[in-house]
């Protein structure tokens, strides 16, 4: 069942664009990606300018490349400064990664090591983004399928550390912890527990694929029952946060992703319901 | 810093070539299986790679077909890695790759196709024209007139071709509904522009292509008119003009005058 008006989110893309003007389903947010709408003007922009019209924009970035350890590149910030201006989203977040090095950029989401060198060189640059934006951001932990042997912390204490030294908010992807708790074998449960409440500021939820060498971030497939199961005890530990079914690939109609923001908000109303007990 | 500079190099190298082995040594885990987890990251590498050059040549992807598209995609990565992290701007360089490409060549009109996509793919994003009062040209003494600087919407360009570029681009068009015969005896020049919302792609006279050619270089009227008629002797200024300026083709202009 959809519910009329949720407390849930979901990504929107350009398939969608269409149906969701004419619907207005009744969502909390949406959100799309940043790079997408670094454009002077035309049909893109135009559908972008229609849905802040109709709901609040999150600005998810994927090519900030956050822990390059190069400099921060000023044009991509130029142009994010200016979509923010443009949009006045209700939520600008970037990925705890690196994706360049020199001239060339890999355009994915690549790890940090978690090394007090690596939070020092992360906190400057949120520091800065946040200084050009004038706001605070959110920084997401990705999936990642290799693991540095060298490191000084956990991910969780990395988080934290970077949102107390920064003032940003952590975007808790569900889904991304279940793939790394699974393809490192740590306990996805504790994670969570290292991680103040105070400093998760939203949460994303979508799917990813099973292979033989593990857990694959695909952000094409339903949520998993595992990832369901984790994002019930993130609400219930960190409180009920703003939600979004993030979905990529293989691109289902939009009742499917209607449908998961559904299940999503139901999930954090009886989590809520549950620790108000 | 150092450190991280030297794992990232190492991780790059990883990722632009599967032989490298500098980055193991930072890894965690067993070495076959942090191996194929390193193959996720160059597959992904690749697949974004490809899908946004995808995005920006369509046309070029369904005139070779999916294997031979994939297999440009990949030689073009090697070549010209990306070099912004918004992948927009991925493929600039795709027309002059193209040129050189060997195994294409049985499709010699592909260099020229993959310039016009990457105008309509810029023409896609270009910013939207300004209405403006053209009244204001009436106002320019007769005398002063070779010296207007006319201003042409962003996203106008033309393209050269020694093809039926135009009726390529046209019939590959999702949706299109006609004859597929292409008459390969014609060449044509296309006109990038965008209509509102929409870009537009049509032939252009030589007359036409030269006049917008040269202003889109900063030329002045009475020197972008000598190069149309130079072009065209039947060039007939007044009617480009007064459609260039009604469709909103022309969007301004300046006075540039001499000194």
């Amino acid at each position: 069942m959809t519910l009329s008006v949720l407390t849930t989110g979901i990504g929107l893309r350009q398939p969608h664009y269409r149906e969701v003007f004419d619907r207005r389903p009744g969502l909390a947010f949406v959100e799309v990606h940043s790079e997408n709408f670094f454009l002077d003007g035309g049909a893109s922009m135009r559908a972008l300018d229609r849905t802040r019209e109709l709901y609040p924009v999150s600005l998810h970035g994927v090519g900030l490349s956050l822990g390059s350890a190069d400099h921060l590149v000023d044009r991509h910030l130029d142009k994010l400064e200016r979509l923010v201006d443009r949009i006045q989203p209700e939520f600008v977040s970037e990925h705890l990664s690196w994706g360049c090095l020199g001239a060339e950029h890999f355009n994915d989401l690549l790890p940090m090591p978690l090394t007090h060198t690596a939070l020092a060189l992360v906190a400057d640059r949120v520091d800065h983004v946040q200084n050009r934006l004038g706001r605070r951001i959110l920084i997401e932990n990705i999936s990642a399928y290799v693991a540095y042997s060298d490191c000084d912390m956990t991910e969780p204490a990395f988080l934290a550390a970077l949102a107390r030294r920064t003032g940003c908010a952590i975007l808790l992807d569900v889904n991304n912890l279940h793939v790394n708790a699974v393809n490192f074998g740590f306990d996805s449960i504790a994670w969570i527990e290292e991680l103040p409440p105070s400093v998760v500021g939203q949460m994303h939820l979508a799917g990813h694929a099973v292979t033989a060498d593990g857990l694959v971030d695909t952000h094409g497939s339903r949520v998993s029952e595992p990832v369901w199961a984790l994002y019930a005890e993130a609400c219930r530990r960190l409180g009920p946060k703003p939600t979004l079914i993030e979905w990529d690939t293989d691109l289902p109609s939009l009742d499917v992703l209607l449908d998961e923001a559904a299940a999503a908000h139901a999930i954090a109303e009886g989590a809520t319901e549950v620790s108000s007990v | 810093m150092s450190d991280l500079r030297l794992i990232q190099q190492a991780l790059a190298q990883s990722i632009r070539n599967p032989q490298s082995t500098a980055v193991l040594r930072f890894l965690a885990g067993e070495e076959g299986l942090v191996e194929r987890r390193l193959a996720i990251y160059r597959a992904n590498v690749a697949a974004n790679a490809a899908k946004a050059l995808s995005a920006a040549y369509p046309v070029l992807h369904r005139v070779v077909g999916e294997e031979c598209f994939a297999g440009l995609a990949q030689a073009y990565r090697h070549e010209v890695p990306s070099s912004s992290g918004d992948l927009s701007e991925y493929g600039g360089a795709f027309a002059g790759f193209l040129d050189r490409c060997q195994r294409v060549q049985s499709l010699p009109y592909l260099p020229e196709l993959a310039r016009l996509e990457w105008q309509v793919h810029r023409a896609y994003g270009a910013a939207d024209a300004q209405s403006w009062d053209p009244v204001g040209i009436r106002m320019v003494a007769p005398e002063q007139q070779h010296a207007i600087r006319f201003k042409f919407a962003a996203g106008t360009s033309v393209v050269e071709s020694l093809y039926p570029l135009v009726r390529i681009w046209t019939i590959h068009q999702p949706g299109f509904q006609g004859e597929f015969e292409v008459d390969w005896s014609v060449a044509e020049r296309a006109l990038v522009a965008r209509d509102g919302l929409h870009v537009t792609v049509t032939a252009a006279g030589a007359g036409d292509a030269a006049f917008i050619v040269a202003t889109l270089n900063g030329a002045r009227l009475g020197d972008a008119a000598a190069a149309a008629l130079d072009a065209e002797a039947a060039f007939d200024l007044s009617a480009f003009l007064s459609h260039a300026i009604t469709s909103n083709r022309i969007c301004g202009f300046s006075l540039d005058e001499d000194h």
